[in-house]
């Protein structure tokens, strides 16, 4: 569980090609959705609800040819700071450089450094075909005809669009549509790509070939994609992210590779022993005479002549090394072991947790 | 240079070609306003006939009543276009929410101003095109005059009445709905830049104050000019004055509608309101 020390620091990760330029650099990020006509509705004493704060204080880098994860609860700040680093908004104080050119004030030569593959169905033409939404955005981001439809080609084929080159993409599943995003956000190959949940709609072979395809594009030979993505499928993120940063609240609450956040999350894991051979009265007899009796659970496994033992352990300690030694002692077979890790998901529960603590004990100090 | 515009009429072809594609796919909708047209171009024939004989040396343009409405319908047609075309491309890419994909290319402002009226006026130059050519074709219409010099009055009054259209996609950007522009500029012009009847009439019935509201009207002085020359067959000398005034309207407005609408835009990224409609 973080402490609320967790909270003021910012753990910037120790990413492991750490020496690879910079893609995206994030500096004191701050972005509070005015509200419009503020002096108009108190002139005219009109109710109004206070600005939002959707990012706070956010600063971190994001290296060429890193897959870099953003994380964190519906309305946490993941769509602005990605509309922000897409220049579609702007911040109201901080800097984000992508590489090297402001946000605003490059924001042209920003946008041709980035794809942004949205989460939002209705960004395309609903009475054109796919391959002439891609033809009109690839002529947007001023590929020649020819080329054009030779990247819309390669796109078609390594999105699987192949069939449905002449149908409305009105008529396309949520899937395809999908993909057809993603496809539109590599038009002009963009050396930085921001995928907002690029696997939403797809089926599990879909979504692992997408997967596939994202991990080539960071590690092909030529030039590295930097990727930025956000998505609520944490196992996803876990196995494609060099490092993830976890949102919530608008601020950054940890940021770090996938393994160190779990690591940090908890010291212990949930280890399970299948075992044979023993009886579950004779098993708990060996255990309590070199262990504390609390700290095990012994229960009947799924097959019929296996038992299960279950305990929890902190990591790289020696407690697993014991248990086996005692059970095999007293005439046990190993039948297999298990261990249960923290995902991301329990990285973000447990920061929410804590942001809902922190604000009830707020919430006591007003009172 | 040579690439900077290259890139530039790309982009543009694209609007284009997007707005052709769209159009095709709603095909009846072209046929019937191509009747509607030749539908108006024959009912005023009918009307013209009672004014047959109407020689008012003061309304020098309007001796042929049929000829000077069919400008006046071409033309506004035209100036309509100039400006209500932008806002209503902004306004269609917000309902659509495709305009923060647009934005999300490396387009400038600019670009997008141009690009996205530019088939509204291939489609207003056909569907003019079309009101004079139903008025020579069944009517017997005949136009004199210079065709390139009111070519210059109607690229002239098309890029002053752009610059409100500007102003006017500006507000669509911020406010979303209730553009002033276009409920102003639009009734307006029908009923004061002399589209159906000469300006001389408002003061004459209405006083010099509302005749002066026809004086602030670009649509006025493009519809003035574009008459003497195909009308009446006056040259370049004779229709230097309200040339002019169209010219310095273009100095103040172009400028300043550029600067309002990237402030206008910059305020949507401000307020996150870029697909909000």
């Amino acid at each position: 569980m973080p402490t609320p020390q967790h909270l003021r620091e910012i753990v910037t990760g120790d990413y492991p090609h750490g020496d690879r330029p910079i893609a995206v650099a994030i500096t004191n990020l701050a972005k509070t959705y005015p509200v419009p006509f503020l002096r108009l509705k108190k002139l005219l004493r009109r109710k109004f609800k206070p600005p939002v704060e959707a990012v706070r204080n956010v600063s971190f880098n994001v290296h060429e040819g890193e897959i870099f994860g953003l994380i964190g609860p519906n309305g946490a700040g993941k769509t602005t700071l990605t509309k922000i680093i897409a220049t579609l908004v702007q911040p109201t104080s901080g800097v984000v450089t992508v590489r090297g050119h402001d946000s605003v004030h490059d924001d042209e030569i920003v946008r041709r450094n980035v794809g942004l593959a949205g989460a939002e169905e209705r960004s395309f033409y609903f009475r054109l075909t796919a391959e002439q939404n891609l033809l009109f955005f690839a002529r947007l981001y001023g590929l020649s005809g020819s080329t054009a439809r030779q990247r819309i080609d390669e796109l078609r084929a390594l999105f699987e669009l192949e069939e449905l080159r002449a149908r409305r993409y009105a008529e396309l599943s949520t899937g395809n549509k999908q993909r057809l995003s993603v496809a539109r956000a590599m038009l002009a190959n963009p050396p930085v790509l921001l995928l907002d949940e690029p696997t939403r709609s797809l089926d599990p072979l879909a979504a692992a070939r997408m997967r596939a395809t994202i991990k080539s594009l960071a590690q092909s030979s030529g030039r590295r994609a930097t990727v930025f993505l956000t998505s609520h499928n944490l196992a996803e993120v876990e196995e494609l992210c060099d490092r993830v940063a976890v949102i919530s609240k608008g601020e950054i609450r940890a940021l770090d590779t996938p393994a160190k956040l779990r690591a940090r999350h908890t010291e212990e894991e949930q280890v399970s022993i299948g075992f044979a051979l023993l009886t579950i009265a004779d098993a708990e007899h060996a255990l309590s005479r070199s262990f504390s009796r609390d700290l095990f659970v012994l229960q009947a496994g799924e097959r019929a002549d296996e038992s299960v033992v279950k305990f929890k352990r902190a990591a790289n300690d020696d407690l697993l090394n014991n248990v086996l030694r005692v059970l095999q002692e007293s005439g046990a077979v190993i039948r297999g072991v298990e261990s249960a890790r923290p995902t991301l998901l329990d990285v973000l529960e447990s920061y929410e947790q804590l942001n809902e603590n922190t604000a009830i004990s707020d919430r006591s100090i007003e009172i | 240079m040579a690439n900077s515009t290259i890139l530039f009429l790309r982009r543009v072809w694209a609007f284009v070609a997007r707005d052709w594609r769209l159009e095709l796919s709603y095909r009846m909708q072209f046929f019937l306003r191509i009747l509607s047209i030749l539908i108006v171009v024959t009912t005023l024939f009918f009307i013209s006939k009672i004014f047959a004989g109407f020689t008012d040396p003061r309304f020098e343009q309007w001796r042929d009543p049929l000829a000077a409405w069919l400008t006046g319908l071409a033309v506004l047609n035209y100036f309509m276009t100039g400006f209500s075309s932008l806002a209503n491309a902004i306004r269609q890419e917000q309902v659509q929410g495709t305009l923060e994909s647009v934005l999300m290319t490396p387009i400038s402002v600019p670009t997008v101003i141009v690009a996205s009226s530019a088939w509204d006026f291939v489609q207003a130059t056909f569907f003019s095109f079309l009101y004079l050519f139903f008025g020579w074709l069944f009517f017997g219409v005949h136009y004199r005059g210079s065709f390139l010099l009111a070519l210059l009055f109607l690229l002239l009054t098309t890029m002053v009445l752009s610059c409100l259209g500007i102003l006017s996609a500006s507000f669509a950007m911020v406010f979303k709905r209730g553009d002033p522009f276009g409920i102003f500029l639009g009734t307006g012009s029908a009923l004061f830049s002399g589209v159906f009847f000469p300006t001389q009439l408002i003061s004459q019935y209405a006083g010099t104050g509302v005749a002066s509201i026809s004086r602030i009207l670009p649509a006025t002085y493009g519809l003035d000019g574009i008459r003497r020359v195909l009308i009446v067959g006056q040259g370049f000398s004779q229709v230097r004055e309200p040339l002019l005034t169209l010219l310095v309207f273009l100095a103040v407005l172009l400028p300043f509608s550029l600067w309002v609408f990237g402030r206008a835009v910059r305020r949507a990224k401000r307020e996150g309101s870029l697909i909000q409609y």
